[in-house]
């Protein structure tokens, strides 16, 4: 019988070694090669941007009224038209790019900070703080957002940007707490915890260095849908009146305005409209971007 | 001489993947007799279960049967329109397969999955069918009868959800019955129950059965003949008496020495068959089972051998086989008991 | 399927939604009773009638005592009188609204499911084909649409466009005279509410379908000779639904949180309109009685969800 030629293992020389590849730049390379994650991240810095040039500049002023004629339908010089008070759609839809941007990401900050402390310690120390937190985070999780969150805002006065942003993350928190605490009572289990306590690490330690790094990735989707999240609650809560008070202006009660006045004008409704529809698909999109991106085993 | 209720000739079925098409079944001919007791054994992915899909036109994406006849009663199943095989099926042909556990809709109550195979071949209306489920249950033995019948499977032990299944395959009383790996999934003392069942039913009902295993004591139990398959061909096929007295074909041999026996001597290390199995998308030249044959000639490697006769009613597809193997090979010293000896054979001399 | 365990579950489930609606209102009925100021601002009145008025709805007493007052008269079922619209029994009112918008839900709830089961389905069957990928791109665009937005765009098409195109012969009444009248006015409000969330659900049903479709159950069932009909409808449906009813909490709390705005679009007087129009009118006692009837709905539908759990997978039982 023929000897072999070389042993098996010289085979395996042959092979390169793989270069090594860390969860994040893995994930970003994933997410660059998602197309319509990709378009959709261009078109929110867009329209972040947008929202920044609205501080300092729009083509038009946003709150004096008869600037342009009420009702009146896209012209040159107002591309958009005007709202029933004569104002300019595009300068308002601008300004309000800004109050939704502000409100999204402003109610992800506080929901962040206040989900991922409770979260956080709720799932690492348990104990009577954690039953509280678990019950608290069942007992609303049965009530409508919405009508807790107008209620807030009814009892609490004003409809400036702070309250609202107050009131929705107020009703926005349990989701990311329950998140953090399912992450966090998961990876203390897991091996290297274990080592770090035995080497003496203390409990901000752990936590800070090893559980939140590991916990970030979810935390970072839930983050990025819950903005859309926030944006659309906003604007509901705009439109309804109750939510962002005029003259400042927002998606939600520019549409209001178009609906009242849509037998007149069709056209004042649609700008903000489809404004909301296209960012928060963009937002949708990018969510689910992020989510194949750092999820290595899920397969679409 | 009666004719055999199934011929299959020539049977192909191929998967095609991604990677390159799988030849999962690759010239399979046999006959069934009517109340014959057939076993199919081989190891994982030899291609049995998906033979037995192939009868009825059960594989799944993105394999398909893609060449041969398999005909039933005289008519090819594979020429049948959609609506004939589905007639077929659970009629004249049942199927029950592995897992009882997940093969069984766990969202419908036990009895009704059997009233059902009635009811879809109009073998009997609503009430006569429900009373004819809980006879069936009686039939395979399960107690109690009448309140199991009501109950979901999840509710059932799984020797109770396999007999339930068998229920479910005898409900028009098929000409045959195959069985895919019947017992793998249970306890070894539920599994020989099951056999005992079968083997019952076999006798009672004359239902010929087509039985799918790797295991080998199942076979030796239940089957007349069997067909040993590997990488998609049949490697011998006879009785099995006479094939567990003398195999013909190194694999099969190789199987038969890899069953761990009582009477053994405690320093024998268990056997195994060298290798890996072979790629099926590009299945090893010559004859497919060289690779870990220890008895392989020159020949072997070149050309791939056919099914020939090797003794009264049974035959093989070797070059050598174990007859010259015993001969000229010193199979039979061939023992090793050093540690990690594989499967204890000394490779053989290679000489045309 | 109505087991002991059942009828024992259902109590303690009403039970706890009766403490919750009580916890609830009580709360919201506190934070509003510590706001400075009243209603009473409408009513230029100053001296005698002012106080009259005080009095007639016991605002005049301390705090503690209104607020027995008020959980005496709830156990009753008496949820006080309309501080605006004086006279007005707010218990009636808002049981009738209650209804106005159950209909309307039930009709969203109804197009959501079916609809997106069916789409849902179909996408499945023909996976990976030109069907499949417009469904799975509409329903993205679907569940990112504001439901105002919807019926914004429902309502340019329907009573305006159609009515222009058609010289007037078609139109669309967006006024609803509270009666389960001409089928017109209750479906473009339904479709409306229900739309983003049939997205939702023909994608969960599609992955869900998808799914099933490979279990060794499915293949028995073919194995058996059922007509592909069957195996679908009957054998792969019903597992695939599932995961559906779990998301089914959640979304029928977003039919009736959706329905507050959809209320206010089309001018249904439903606890949505009535919800937004107190708030608006600093109607307190009419804010509770709303809210207190929402966390009442709410509660109920929670619990009609667990219910349908048990009838899809029998493997649940209470």
């Amino acid at each position: 019988m023929a000897t072999a030629s070389a042993t098996p293992a010289d085979r395996f020389d042959a092979v390169p070694a793989r270069a090594q590849v860390s969860l994040w730049s893995d994930a970003w390379r994933r997410l660059r090669r998602n197309r319509l994650a990709a378009v959709s991240a261009f078109y929110l810095a867009f329209v972040f941007a947008v929202a920044i040039i609205s501080l300092v500049w729009t083509p038009y002023s946003t709150s004096h009224l008869g600037v342009v004629t009420p009702y009146g339908g896209p012209s040159g010089a107002h591309p958009l038209g005007g709202d029933q008070y004569g104002r300019d759609i595009l300068s308002r839809l601008m300004e309000g790019a800004r109050t939704s941007m502000t409100v999204g990401v402003g109610t992800q900050i506080v929901v962040l900070a206040v989900g991922i402390t409770v979260g956080l310690l709720a799932g690492y120390f348990r104990g009577w703080f954690d039953t509280v937190v678990t019950l608290v985070i069942n007992i609303f999780y049965g009530i409508p957002d919405l009508l807790v969150a107008l209620i807030l805002v009814f009892l609490i006065g004003q409809g400036s940007l702070g309250t609202i942003i107050f009131a929705i993350a107020v009703t926005r928190w349990m989701d990311m707490a329950r998140l953090v605490r399912g992450q966090t009572l998961s990876i203390r289990e897991r091996e290297f915890v274990e080592a770090a306590k035995a080497s003496g690490a203390k409990p901000r330690k752990i936590i800070f260095g090893h559980i939140l790094p590991n916990a970030l990735g979810p935390i970072i989707v839930q983050a990025t849908i819950g903005v859309p999240s926030a944006i659309l609650f906003e604007a509901f809560m705009s439109f309804l009146g109750l939510g962002i008070q005029p003259p400042t202006a927002s998606w939600g009660s520019m549409a209001a305005d178009g609906v009242n006045a849509i037998r007149i004008s069709p056209h004042i409704v649609l700008a903000p409209s489809l404004a909301l529809m296209i960012t928060l698909m963009a937002f949708n999109f990018l969510g689910d971007g992020l989510r194949d991106a750092l999820d290595p085993r899920q397969r679409r | 001489m009666t004719e055999p209720i199934l011929r299959v000739r020539d049977l192909e079925t191929k998967f095609f993947t991604d990677d390159g098409v799988v030849q999962a079944v690759d010239g399979v001919s046999f006959d069934l007799m009517p109340g014959e007791t057939l076993g199919i054994v081989g190891e994982s992915g030899c291609g049995k279960s998906m033979t037995a899909l192939s009868l009825l036109r059960l594989v799944p994406e993105p394999g398909r049967v893609t060449g041969g006849e398999v005909l039933f009663k005289g008519n090819d199943i594979l020429q049948m329109t959609a609506d004939e095989v589905r007639d077929l099926r659970g009629k004249d042909l049942a199927m029950i397969f592995q897992d009882p556990q997940s093969s069984l809709n766990p969202v419908l109550r036990t009895g009704f999955q059997i009233q059902e195979a009635m009811l879809a071949h109009h073998t009997a209306d609503r009430k006569s069918s429900a009373r004819k489920a809980v006879d069936l249950l009686k039939q395979v033995r399960i107690p109690a009868a009448e309140s199991r019948v009501k109950d979901y499977p999840h509710q059932l032990s799984g020797g109770m959800r396999q007999r339930a299944m068998i229920a479910m395959g005898l409900a028009n009383s098929p000409s045959v019955l195959i069985a895919d790996e019947p017992t793998t999934a249970l306890d070894v003392t539920v599994q020989a129950q099951i056999l005992e069942l079968i083997r019952d039913l076999n006798q009672e009902l004359n239902t010929a059965v087509i039985m799918i295993t790797h295991n080998l004591g199942v076979v030796a139990g239940l089957c007349t003949r069997i067909i040993v398959m590997y990488a998609g061909r049949i490697v011998e096929e006879g009785p099995t008496k006479q094939i567990f007295k003398n195999p013909q074909h190194p694999y099969t041999w190789s199987l038969l020495r890899s069953l761990p026996r009582v009477d053994a001597d405690r320093r024998e290390r268990l056997r195994s068959i060298e290798g890996l199995p072979p790629d099926l998308i590009h299945p090893p030249s010559g004859c497919r089972f060289h690779p870990r044959c220890p008895f392989r000639v020159e020949r072997c490697y070149r050309e791939d051998p056919a099914l020939a006769q090797v003794a009264p009613d049974q035959r093989a597809a070797c070059w050598v086989t174990m007859d010259r193997a015993y001969k000229e090979m010193n199979a039979g010293e061939l023992v090793d008991v050093r540690p990690g000896a594989g499967s204890g054979v000394n490779p053989g001399v290679l000489d045309g | 399927m109505l087991t002991r365990g059942t009828l024992t579950y259902i109590g303690q489930r009403l039970v706890l939604i009766a403490f919750t609606v009580l916890a609830v209102s009580s709360i919201v009925f506190l934070g509003i009773h510590r706001l400075p100021g009243d209603a009473l601002f409408s009513e230029r009145l100053r001296g005698q009638a002012y106080q009259l008025l005080l009095h007639h709805y016991g605002l005049d007493q301390p705090l503690l005592v209104q607020y027995q007052r008020f959980l005496g008269a709830m156990l009753h079922g008496d949820l006080g009188e309309s501080l605006v619209n004086r006279g007005v029994k707010i218990t009636p009112l808002v049981i009738r609204e209650l209804s106005v918008s159950a209909e309307v839900g039930v009709v969203a709830l109804f197009f959501t499911i079916v609809i997106g089961i069916i789409l849902g389905t179909i996408a499945a069957m023909r996976q990976n084909s030109w069907l499949d990928y417009l469904l799975s791109s509409v329903s993205v665009v679907g569940y990112s649409m504001p439901n105002f937005v919807i019926a914004s765009f429902l309502i340019l098409f329907f009573a305006i466009w159609l009515g222009n195109v058609t010289g007037g012969s078609f139109q669309y009444e967006l006024n609803w005279d509270g009666t389960y009248g001409t089928p017109g006015e209750i479906w473009l409000p339904a479709f409306a509410l229900g739309f983003p969330y049939a997205s939702f659900v023909a994608r969960l049903t599609r992955a869900s379908m998808l799914e099933v479709i490979r279990q060794d159950y499915i293949r028995t069932a073919r194995a058996k000779g059922l007509t592909e009909q069957i195996v679908i409808i009957r054998h792969a449906l019903r597992n695939s639904l599932i995961p559906v009813i779990t998301i089914l909490g959640p979304l029928v709390i977003g039919i009736i949180t959706g329905g507050v705005v959809i209320e206010n679009i089309f001018n249904i007087p439903g606890l949505g309109k009535e919800f937004a129009q107190s708030i608006l009118s600093r109607d307190y006692n009419v804010v509770i009685g709303v809210f207190t009837m929402y966390a009442a709905m709410v509660g109920v539908a929670n619990l009609l969800v667990d219910l349908a759990y048990t009838v899809i997978d029998p493997r649940i039982r209470y």
